[in-house]
């Protein structure tokens, strides 16, 4: 029977791939023509929204692994991601990290799933499997795996009548209060950057649609703070709402997002991610972190459950 | 019912442990716990401990600014953890085992109190104040009256430490537990000495101030709270009151007078205590000293009518001891200092011829020079201690408390006091061999009789003390502001350590080495009313309260005739 192994090498080590976050799936044409306006900043206008809530997930590659197939050796990870959700309660003025969905799981190319020995209570591994033996594809099947359970967290907040900023493009287009916040510019969506350069902190570019169909969705530049004498891209993101509300609650989201992401903007001596790291988000994600345990503790268990399951 | 939990993210030690603790819970500074440990092999061992510090953090704050995120403008999730410091005062049983990380903490009430702080182990438990819980507090007896070890150390900043008030207090638990004192506290026997102000010259008076609410805290160490019972008070005469000795107390006139008479000067070896300055052992005066007393022994004989008057003869005349004779015309009687110092000089420092050497022991004419000066100062400072007639000793027996106010006296007058009754208190148990009955010093400003350096005959009386008074029965309250400046062998003997307020500098000193450092810490906060206790049988410090006494401190406190302070307790 094919074995299962850890590999010696640390997980760190081999193919890095980051799934691209900022260009999300069929990308489509540009609108700009979307609100009624001339094409200026516009100052953002906070409406005092009481509950904010901030989704993110966080993941880490907790082992590789490699089944000694007679076809030949067959890639695999072990992952661990952990998705939450800081709500921010405005009016009582306090910020709670109210959901942490945990979930590891092992995934190998080539059609296989693996056959986990057994693990310790707090490292239950789910297994699932890829077709092909890319390392990127298993990675990317993690990722969507974290994007999923994030965006579940996302769905059910905003029914529950939260306002939800999800860290990342949208991932559902469903029709309920939540935006999709992108911290990092991969390539720019506009015909014309001239407007980016010329917002000040806190205002907003008007909005603008991608994609078609029932990709399309509504999207607009915001500033976070003044960029100074910085490059013109400089605490600038890009926010995303779902295609299938109306104009007038996108405006409502976009005109909020420019008044009141501002406030959470994390400082540069704090945060080698500032100005968009925002500083929920960036709680939140240290508190997942946390939650998906000692990496070497896991790596450790890993090794020793797959060393005695080949015995 | 838990408190919290053993903290799981930090090392847990046989020392220490913290507690992180639950929210509907707290800790403060000296609470006592316990928490249970189930060693493999072993069984169950409990850790008691007592918490020496208590701290709060929020817990995600990574940097100081967060806590306005946090708490201000709410926009960072964070949470509000509460722990505190736990010292262990013991494991039981013995066994040596550090607290499981996540065990649950309690309070130690009741009988795990009592283990908490050993006094099921003591023989005799004797309360010396309150603790944090409102419950006694007690030392073990042994550790005091000499059968396992002996005498208190009391320092602390002047006037807010209480170092008078908590020796008094204890006296009183002393004095006021018979149950638990027993045998040793038959005829027991204390010295007091007043050296400051007229303080404790009140004792047996009732304290008009005296609340109920103090009251309820004597009721729980289960002592009447009433005025000391049996005290005699007695102080100097006034100088220069001619024949009619009058005590030198403004405040009160039912107290004795006391004083020595010639004959009693020159037979207890009196006349060192004069010489007790430091300097005077480092230029050989104490030798002249030595040398005359023996002297003075050989040659004086009673004078017939003049009670306790004395004339100096050659003992070659072949007087006897006892003997009574007349003055011959024309010879010195020696009825006061004035008297000594002059027929001294006729030995000594002749204006017309030699020293005798047989007196001045042959050391160089500067020293006896020295010698006489001071004795000629010692005149005009303490002279009226010494005077003729009926025996004026302070007689310790009559009352259980004897009270010797010395604060109008020069300072030479103070320690010349306290020398001649620390010897009489020592020689008369040096003499019987017994331990009971007992017999208590308590003194004050220790520092001034048996500083660290130097020498002097008082020094060397309250070593030997310190050293051997254990077995005699003989016991020292020494109280001082500072410890370091005291001997440092009448410091290590005792058993039983005691600080108010210390002054910060002082707090940090090689003396206050069993002090935990978070006590050394608040030892500079610590109120009036409030001291640490330190005690052999306890590995830890304790901090006590002492409820106000019922006694007075003050004239202005001394309640009126016919005044129940008392009444509705």
């Amino acid at each position: 029977m094919a074995r299962l192994h850890v590999e010696g090498w640390a997980p760190e080590y081999g193919a890095s791939v980051e799934p691209e976050d900022a260009l999300s799936p069929a990308e489509g044409s540009v609108d700009v023509d979307v609100e009624d306006r001339p094409w200026e900043p516009i100052a953002g206008r906070d409406d005092d929204v009481p509950l904010v809530a901030f989704v993110d997930g966080v993941r880490r590659i907790d082992a590789r692994l490699l089944l000694d197939d007679p076809s030949g050796p067959v890639p695999g990870i072990c992952g661990s991601f952990a998705a939450g959700a800081v709500v921010w309660d405005r009016r009582e003025r306090r910020s709670e990290v109210t959901v942490r969905h945990i979930e590891r799981m092992a995934v190998l190319g080539d059609g296989h799933a693996p056959d986990m020995p057994p693990l310790p209570e707090w490292l239950a591994y789910s297994s699932s499997s890829v077709a092909d033996d890319d390392p990127a594809s298993l990675i990317r099947a993690f990722h969507d795996a974290m994007r999923r359970a994030e965006a579940v967290i996302a769905e059910e907040l905003a029914d529950a009548g939260h306002f939800v900023v999800a860290d990342g493009p949208l991932y559902e287009y469903t029709r309920n209060d939540k935006m999709g916040y992108v911290k990092s510019h991969r390539r720019s969506y506009l015909p014309d950057t001239t407007i980016v350069g010329l917002l000040p902190g806190a205002h907003r570019t008007p909005l603008f649609t991608i994609g078609e169909g029932r990709f399309r969705r509504y999207s607009w530049y915001v500033r976070l703070v003044d960029r100074g004498a910085d490059h013109s891209w400089a605490g600038i993101v890009r926010c995303e709402a779902s295609g299938a509300l109306d104009k007038a609650s996108v405006v409502t989201i976009a005109d909020r997002s420019a008044a009141v992401l501002p406030l959470l903007a994390s400082q540069p001596h704090l945060d080698p991610r500032a100005p968009q790291n925002l500083v929920p988000i960036a709680a939140l994600e240290r508190d997942l972190r946390h939650r998906l345990g000692d990496a070497g503790l896991v790596l450790r268990a890993l090794r020793t459950a797959l060393a005695g399951g080949a015995a | 019912m838990s408190v919290g939990r053993v903290l799981g993210s930090q090392h847990t030690n046989t020392r220490e442990f913290r507690v992180v603790i639950g929210d509907e819970q707290y800790l403060q500074l000296d609470d006592l716990v316990v928490v249970r440990t189930a060693v493999p092999g072993a069984g169950e061992v409990a850790t008691y401990g007592i918490v020496t510090e208590a701290e709060a953090v929020y817990e995600g704050a990574s940097f100081e600014s967060d806590t306005f995120r946090i708490a201000d403008e709410g926009t960072m999730p964070g949470g509000k953890v509460r722990s505190a410091q736990v010292a262990v005062t013991r494991v039981d049983p013995e066994l040596w085992v550090s607290p499981d990380p996540g065990g649950l903490v309690s309070r130690a009430t009741g009988e795990a109190r009592d283990k908490a702080l050993y006094i099921d182990e003591m023989g005799r438990p004797l309360p010396v104040g309150l603790g944090r819980d409102g419950l006694p507090v007690y030392v073990d007896l042994d550790f005091f009256d000499g059968r396992k070890g002996g005498h208190m150390s009391i320092s602390g900043i002047s006037g807010v430490a209480t170092k008078t008030s908590f020796a008094l207090f204890f006296l009183r638990m002393l004095t006021g537990r018979r149950d638990i004192v027993g045998e040793a506290g038959k005829n027991l026997r204390v010295l007091v000495f007043n050296v400051k102000g007229e303080d404790l010259l009140w004792l047996d008076k009732p304290n008009r101030d005296f609340s109920p609410a103090a009251a309820e805290a004597w009721a729980v160490l289960g002592v009447e709270p009433e005025a000391f019972p049996s005290v005699s008070l007695w102080a100097p005469p006034r100088p220069r009151s001619g024949d009619v000795l009058v005590p030198d107390i403004a405040g009160r006139q039912d107290v004795e007078v006391f004083a020595w008479t010639p004959r009693e000067f020159v037979d207890e070896g009196l006349l060192r205590f004069l010489f007790t300055d430091a300097s005077d052992a480092r230029n050989q005066i104490s030798f002249v000293a030595e040398r005359v007393e023996s002297q003075l022994r050989r040659f004086a004989v009673d004078v017939a009518g003049v009670p306790g008057a004395i004339v100096l003869r050659d003992p070659g005349e072949g007087h006897g001891p006892g003997a009574l004779v007349k003055p011959n015309p024309g010879e010195r009687v020696i009825t006061d200092l004035n008297g000594f110092a002059a027929a001294l000089e006729e030995f000594l420092d002749p204006v017309d011829g030699e020293p005798d050497p047989r007196w001045t022991g042959r050391v160089q004419g500067g020293t006896v020079s020295a010698f006489m000066r001071r004795l000629h100062a010692a005149v005009v400072r303490v002279g009226y201690l010494i005077q003729p007639g009926e025996s004026r000793r302070i007689d310790r027996a009559r009352a259980q408390i004897t009270v010797v106010g010395i604060q109008s006296l020069h300072e030479l007058g103070q320690r010349f006091v306290v020398g001649a009754l620390l010897a009489e208190a020592f020689a008369e148990k040096e003499g019987s061999g017994q331990r009971f009955p007992l017999s208590v010093v308590v003194l004050d400003e220790l520092n001034k009789y048996a500083p660290r350096d130097g020498q002097s005959p008082i020094k060397d009386m309250l070593i030997d003390i310190a050293q051997r008074g254990r077995s005699l029965g003989v016991l020292l309250v020494g109280a001082q502001q500072t410890a370091s400046r005291v001997a440092p062998e009448v410091l290590e003997n005792a058993a039983l350590r005691v600080t108010g307020r210390l002054d910060a500098a002082e707090a940090e000193r090689s003396e206050y080495g069993w002090m935990l450092p978070s006590t050394r810490a608040r030892a500079r906060l610590l109120k009036p009313g409030t001291m640490v206790i330190s005690q052999p049988s306890i590995p830890v410090p304790l901090v006590v309260d002492f409820p106000f006494p019922p006694w007075a401190t003050r004239k202005e406190e001394v309640a009126d005739e016919g005044d129940d302070v008392f009444k509705g307790l």
